[in-house]
């Protein structure tokens, strides 16, 4: 190749570039232009889709584009609740649009097969819950994920097993997602997510967002079984400061253990998660180790060991104020500073 | 016609070869980086609307504190902070640090949101500048002022950051506007992969010529001012292009002080942003990629491309070379300090590819193009250098940069369609083609000013003046 070639190759990459630019500026005015034709299309479907006393299959005896009707529905679905949902999706449904999701969720982009995905969640035919079970096998994860998030949402969702399989739960990082799932699954049944805790072969980030879901649900009916696993679990795992941070809000004496024996923690994430907890179960017997913890080496340490002494009442507050007088640095402020936040005279 | 003496010629064709490989070393990574970009955009996942990201996100979303350092923003404060307290996000502070102001940026904050001098115990890992006082309301508690001597941008982010209890925290500049859903959309990496996202960067996009009110960009509209326009496509190389790309290869080096979101943990592990230098928001992205290379940890550090934060671009020459000379010297300054990482097998891709790009665009491309601009005609017309090489040169400044500038507008109007006009597309097109007739060869000038600044080891920002974003009648 000779050196001007170089401007040869450099020239027709330019022109050709230049030519496609053109090519989607023309685009873009026909686009443009067909803009106003579909704003005015979509103003004659919005009525119809949201008319809650006109007859639902009325949508179906019009000639109306499939996909606009499909666009607006995914739009406003989110918009609407309770029974006004379930007359709108009617409606939509009678339009076509369920036909036309499902042909969105096989194709094209996985963009757009998991916005079809998460669109369908609000769809129970048959022919939605078919198409959503397939797209738990999608290539995509984003998919996957869409797709079980729209069956846990109306209860059509497999056995837990097949989906922490397709989702491929056990062998890879978990997405925070996860816990919306168990949460959607264990509102209508707990026992399904609550078995997760104790099966040896889910992985501990599995058991971790079982618990986040069940938290608000069970509450301290799990301290028992949620302190066994932090007894057991690796001091430097991620997931133990989430688990100790769940004992405390499960605020049962159950959880004591647990907390207790990880207030001594080499890890500072989980001394300070620890000492979260012990004020939240109110641990009066911790109160002089959270005192001493207030001149931690670790910053978070000292701050929560604060906020914990305070939660404890008036001896954890007789503590801190001592602490905040007699008290070497960097106990003294610590103690003095939690004080004047809490509006807590010293 | 001279005769020239063989070795004349054949150092004047050495000069011209070197200068032409390293244009196009620089051009083969800019369509690499195109690839990736788009294989990128392609595969990005879907960008839903803000209610649905809102019931997906909300009650996992994790807690952000929003850095805001102002030094002398009077004028814009209020509307500033305002709008940066109306963002859409479940659980979220803003933590103004003013940075040893020495106009009325304080009193105006204190008045307006009628804050009191409030005590709170903060952390004190990374080193600032002393706090002379908080600021904070009943009224408001997502707000807390933070007031302090003057030590810099990086030192009044230090400062935030030691003050701040989220586990994230977002650095903005002051007078910047960030989309109300951006903080939920630059969550999304750290909750679909938490165990090892540590930082994510969103889009800058230029607000000049655009309506705003109420402190939000309600109008997109391309600005008049030449200069403005140019720094459009040049941004969205930078960020559509290069930082996308670079996050696919897990080589990406900076996340624009503008916008970006990082744990808290890690930037205190790290020492914060470090001072003494203007490329801060480059020195924490390295500092952290080290950190986490040498504790052989995986780890993600991300861009995407939908939350978007607002600047204002400078329209004048004098302003916009100072800031030009400046990100050169903060490039440099990191480079030179973390020059250990660069092709050493310990750090993977960031050594090879991420160093490898700086080395070429940054250290290398300025100083090389503008001796082949001085060199190359110069050479050929008096007969050193044959046209081959002319035109070989001419392809490398000229013709490859109208290539990549209009491919990435492309991939922009393909991908994400975000300007509302056809009109602007021409516009731009026409800008990607004029850039290379001058403005690119200023550009140049400026960055070899920026390693003359390095190499006589210059420190500080320089004056920048605000005109503030033009606000509708």
């Amino acid at each position: 190749m000779r050196l001007a070639d170089l401007w040869y190759i450099s020239l027709a990459l330019a022109l050709f570039s230049l030519l496609i630019m053109a090519g989607l500026i023309i685009t873009r005015f026909f686009v443009e232009r067909h803009k106003r034709k579909v704003t005015l299309e979509r103003s004659r479907i919005m009525p119809l889709l949201l008319d809650h006393s006109s007859d639902p299959s009325a949508l179906s005896e019009r000639a109306l584009s499939k996909g606009l009707l499909a666009d607006l529905t995914v739009e406003l679905v989110q918009l609407v609740r309770g029974e006004d949902r379930d007359r709108f999706v009617d409606a939509a449904t009678c339009g076509g649009v369920t036909a036309t999701l499902v042909r969105r969720l096989t194709r094209g982009s996985a963009r757009a097969r998991a916005t079809a995905a998460e669109a369908l969640a609000h769809f129970r035919g048959s022919d939605s819950t078919a198409a959503l079970h397939a797209a738990l096998s999608d290539r995509n994860c984003e998919v996957r994920m869409a797709a079980a998030l729209a069956l846990a949402e109306t209860g059509r969702e497999p056995p837990i097993e097949v989906l922490i399989e397709r989702l491929g739960l056990g062998s890879m990082q978990i997405s925070l997602l996860v816990t919306n799932l168990f949460q959607k699954i264990a509102d209508r049944d707990p026992a399904q997510i609550e078995a997760l805790i104790t099966d040896n072969d889910v992985t501990i980030n599995v058991k971790s967002a079982a618990v986040d879901a069940l938290t608000s649900i069970r509450g301290f009916a799990l301290a028992p079984v949620v302190n066994a696993l932090v007894m057991e679990l690796d001091p430097d795992s991620p997931e133990l400061p989430k688990l100790i941070r769940a004992l405390g809000l499960f605020q049962h004496p159950a959880g004591i253990p647990g907390v207790s024996f990880h207030l001594d923690s080499r890890f500072g994430w989980v001394r300070a998660a620890a000492a979260e907890a012990a004020g939240r179960i109110g641990m009066m017997e911790s109160s002089s180790k959270l005192a001493a913890m207030l001149g931690d080496i670790d910053w978070w340490v000292r701050f929560r060991s604060g906020e914990a002494l305070a939660r404890l009442g008036q001896s954890g507050i007789a503590r801190l104020r001592e602490a905040s007088r007699r008290g070497i640095e960097p106990a003294r402020s610590a103690a003095r500073l939690t004080l004047a936040e809490l509006g807590i005279e010293r | 016609m001279i005769e020239w003496q063989p070795w004349l010629i054949y150092s004047a064709g050495t000069i011209a070869l070197v200068v032409i490989g390293v244009g196009l070393i620089q051009i083969l990574f800019y369509i690499i980086q195109l690839g990736f970009a788009a294989a990128s955009l392609a595969q990005r996942p879907p960008v839903s609307s803000p209610s649905l990201l809102w019931q997906r996100y909300s009650e996992r979303a994790l807690p952000i504190a929003v850095l805001a350092p102002a030094y002398n923003e009077e004028v814009t404060i209020v509307e500033s902070v305002t709008s940066l307290l109306a963002l859409h996000y479940p659980e979220f502070e803003v933590i103004v640090i003013n940075d040893g102001s020495d106009d009325r940026t304080l009193r105006r904050l204190i008045d307006h949101f009628e804050l009191k001098s409030v005590e709170r115990y903060h952390d004190l890992t990374v080193k600032h500048a002393q706090i002379r006082g908080l600021y904070a309301s009943p009224r408001i508690p997502s707000l807390l002022v933070v007031d302090k001597e003057n030590g810099g941008k990086s030192d009044a982010l230090n400062a935030g950051i030691n003050v701040a209890r989220a586990p994230l925290f977002c650095s903005i500049d002051a007078d910047s506007i960030l989309e109300s859903d951006a903080l939920l959309r630059a969550v999304r990496p750290f909750l679909e992969k938490p165990d090892e996202v540590i930082a994510v960067g969103g889009t800058i996009r230029l607000a000049n010529g655009s309506r705003i009110e109420s402190g939000r960009v309600i109008d997109v509209r391309l600005p008049r001012n030449f200069l403005a326009l140019v720094q459009i496509v040049e941004y969205l190389r930078a960020f559509l292009m290069t930082r996308l790309a670079l996050s696919r290869m897990e080589a990406l080096t900076v996340i624009s002080g503008a916008f970006g979101l990082f744990r808290r943990r890690l930037a205190l592990e790290v020492g914060g942003y470090s001072h003494g230098t203007v490329g801060e928001d480059m020195e924490l992205v390295i500092k952290l990629h080290r950190h986490m290379r040498l504790q052989k940890k995986p780890y993600r550090i991300e861009f995407i491309p939908e939350p978007v934060c607002w600047t204002e671009a400078p329209e004048n020459l004098t302003i916009l070379g100072r800031q030009r000379a400046r990100w050169q010297r903060g490039a440099l300054e990191t480079f030179a300090k973390h020059r250990d990482m660069l092709f050493n097998p310990r750090y993977g891709r960031i050594g090879f590819i991420g160093f490898g790009q700086i080395l070429i665009v940054d250290v290398l491309g300025p100083v090389v193009e503008v001796i082949g601009y001085v060199l190359v005609p110069l050479l050929w017309a008096v007969g050193l250098l044959s046209i081959d090489y002319l035109l070989a040169f001419l392809a490398i400044t000229f013709t490859f940069g109208i290539f990549i500038s209009v491919a990435t507008l492309i991939l922009e109007e393909m991908e994400l369609r975000r300007f509302p006009r056809a009109s602007d597309l021409i516009v731009l097109t026409l800008i990607s083609v004029l850039e290379n007739l001058g403005y690119r060869q200023l550009s140049n000038f400026w960055r070899l000013l920026g390693v003359w600044q390095y190499l006589r080891k210059k420190k500080g920002w320089g004056t920048m003046t605000r005109k503030g974003f033009a606000r509708s009648a």
